[in-house]
């Protein structure tokens, strides 16, 4: 008799890999077929054998470039991340807080901060804090605005145990709150990682002498399109670099639970 | 025995009116007077709303009373009340904890040292029948698992006194049997004043040394029974006479109160 349910096994690792493999591997394959037999020039669409080539021939160069990018993705990041997360703390911690920067948070969403480029380069050249700058104000809201749901998702029988047990404000915060917000925070984190990234490019288009954003408007206006696919290669694999180290950070911090619903809400961006 | 065992809580004309969000007035206890003895098993059983919860939190001093006071040995209560444990309908267990964690976090609230209560703690597990259990997150826990984990972390650090505010009532009919045996047995041997809400009548009088029937919202007591029983008692206990003349007098009661209509 057969009594025991089979368990379906799980797909080996190396057929997971070899799925999304392919299909990128299928997408480059058709580009190039396109580009071979429609004979498009050059400077519309290189074939991505060749940018492929340029990417790695002209590695010193974006390398220099990539650094710079990679300077103001950090520091506009970090910063979003050190004041944004204290901040959402405040403004749930105090009402008088909250009602006071809640407008002026409203403010800076809604303004397209793009159109603050032309400002940062009168205030403070053509250096790395414009980027900067640039790269917080566009990371900054999705982390405050998550880190905020996270810290209201407490529940507030949690908080009466606690207060049986005697515990502190504090306690609460560090034993309960800020762990029960930890993957909306991450969720945040994410957006803001992806945005970050945004942010450095935009402002590098604008207001730079130094960056992958830069490389891309030069290259641009003297039709080198090898060069301005082979910068964005570098960028899509910066982006996937950041990315994965806030998840992989996420994987050391959220424990014991899935987190199957703050990759949800960051994966799509 | 003396004035104070006499009556260990002492619920002293407690009413509770909330505000609603319209600004109204929304009474939920009115007048409730109740003396619980030290060591004392009391149910509170009422309709849905009718304001148990909040009774619990009054006695916990986690909530405050509109009028009157509650005194836990003879002290007026203002602050909560930390000499307790509660368990409350849904674990509220932390997720990011495993099971032992979860029941040690009473030792790193109250600045206890953790290595002397891992042993207790472990043994309450194992008397919850949750041995190797251990290391378990509440996700790879199912409900009656983790109402178990809740009841020894509401005891590890041996409180005068256990509040449970409907710990079984999402549980399945046989897990929630089986839950009854243990936390009789439990009671049984560590003797907490110990107050249960419930909504199950067999429940109540299964349990307690006295069960509390209390009106519609607002509350009051209607009715303070008594229940002589003989302990241990067994689950079978609930099909003799003595038992259902208990449970059908409080249904009568229901009844009268206007709880079940068209019966
Ligand atoms: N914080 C609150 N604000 C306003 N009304 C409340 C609040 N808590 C409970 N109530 C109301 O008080 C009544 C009693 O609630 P509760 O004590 O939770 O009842 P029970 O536990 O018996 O189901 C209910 O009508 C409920 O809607
Ligand atoms: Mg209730």
């Amino acid at each position: 008799m057969q009594t025991e349910v089979k368990k379906k096994p799980p797909a080996k690792s190396s057929v997971r890999w070899l799925v999304p493999v392919l299909s990128i591997l299928a997408l480059l394959l058709l580009w190039e077929g396109v580009v071979r037999l429609l004979n498009i020039p050059i400077y519309m669409l290189p074939p991505p054998s060749k940018v492929a080539h340029v990417a790695v021939a002209e590695s010193p160069l974006l390398f220099r470039h990539a650094l710079s990018t990679i300077w103001a993705i950090l520091l506009g990041f970090g910063l979003a991340v050190v004041i944004g997360i204290p901040i959402a703390t405040l403004m749930i911690y105090s009402d008088a807080f909250n009602r006071a920067i809640y407008p002026i948070l409203i403010t800076a969403q809604v303004l397209p901060k793009v159109a603050l480029a032309p400002l940062f380069i009168v205030w403070f050249g053509f250096g790395l804090i414009p980027k900067v700058l640039m790269t917080f104000l566009i990371a900054f809201f999705p982390i405050v605005v998550d880190t905020l749901a996270g810290l209201s998702a407490v529940r507030p029988e949690s908080l009466m145990l606690l207060r049986s047990m005697g515990g502190s404000r504090w306690q609460s915060f560090w034993k309960v709150r800020l762990p029960t917000a930890l993957p909306h925070i991450f969720s945040g984190l994410k957006i803001g990682m992806t945005f970050a990234v945004v942010g450095a490019i935009v402002a590098e288009f604008v207001a730079s002498e130094a960056g992958l954003g830069y490389v891309l408007v030069e290259a641009r206006a003297s039709l080198n399109m090898v060069l301005v696919f082979a910068a964005i290669i570098w960028l899509i694999a910066i982006g996937f670099i950041f990315y994965f180290a806030v998840e992989y950070a996420e994987r050391i911090f959220v424990k014991g639970r899935s987190t199957k619903r703050s990759q949800e809400l960051g994966a799509g961006l | 025995m003396d004035q104070t065992s006499a009556s260990f809580i002492d619920i002293r004309s407690v009413a509770k009116v909330y505000q609603s969000d319209t600004g109204e007035d929304v009474p939920a206890l009115s007048s409730v007077s109740l003396k619980i003895k030290q060591g004392e098993f009391v149910s509170l059983l009422g309709p849905s709303g009718c304001g148990k919860t909040t009774l619990m939190m009054i006695v916990a001093g986690l909530s405050a009373a509109s009028k009157g006071e509650v005194q836990i040995e003879g002290k007026k209560i203002v602050d909560p009340y930390t000499d307790i444990g509660i368990v409350f309908q849904n674990a509220e267990l932390l997720e990011w904890r495993t099971a032992l964690q979860n029941i040690l976090l009473q030792m790193e609230i109250r600045k206890l040292d953790i290595n002397t209560y891992i042993p207790i703690a472990k043994q309450l597990l194992s008397q919850v029948g949750l041995s190797g259990f251990e290391d378990r997150y509440p996700d790879e826990l199912s409900g009656g698992m983790k109402q178990r984990v809740a009841l020894c972390r509401a005891l590890v650090h041996d409180p005068d006194i256990l509040l449970m505010d409907e710990p079984f009532g999402a549980l399945d009919a046989m897990t929630r049997d089986q839950m009854n045996i243990d936390l009789q047995r439990i009671w049984l041997e560590k003797r907490k004043t110990a107050i249960l809400v419930t909504h199950s009548i067999d429940e109540a009088v299964f349990l307690s040394d006295r069960v509390v029937v209390m009106t519609g919202r607002p509350a009051s007591v209607a009715e303070d029974i008594k229940i002589d029983l003989p302990r241990p008692r067994k689950l079978g206990i609930r099909d003799s006479s003595e038992f259902n003349a208990y449970t059908g007098h409080i249904r009568e009661m229901f009844k009268d109160l206007g709880v079940f209509t068209n019966d």
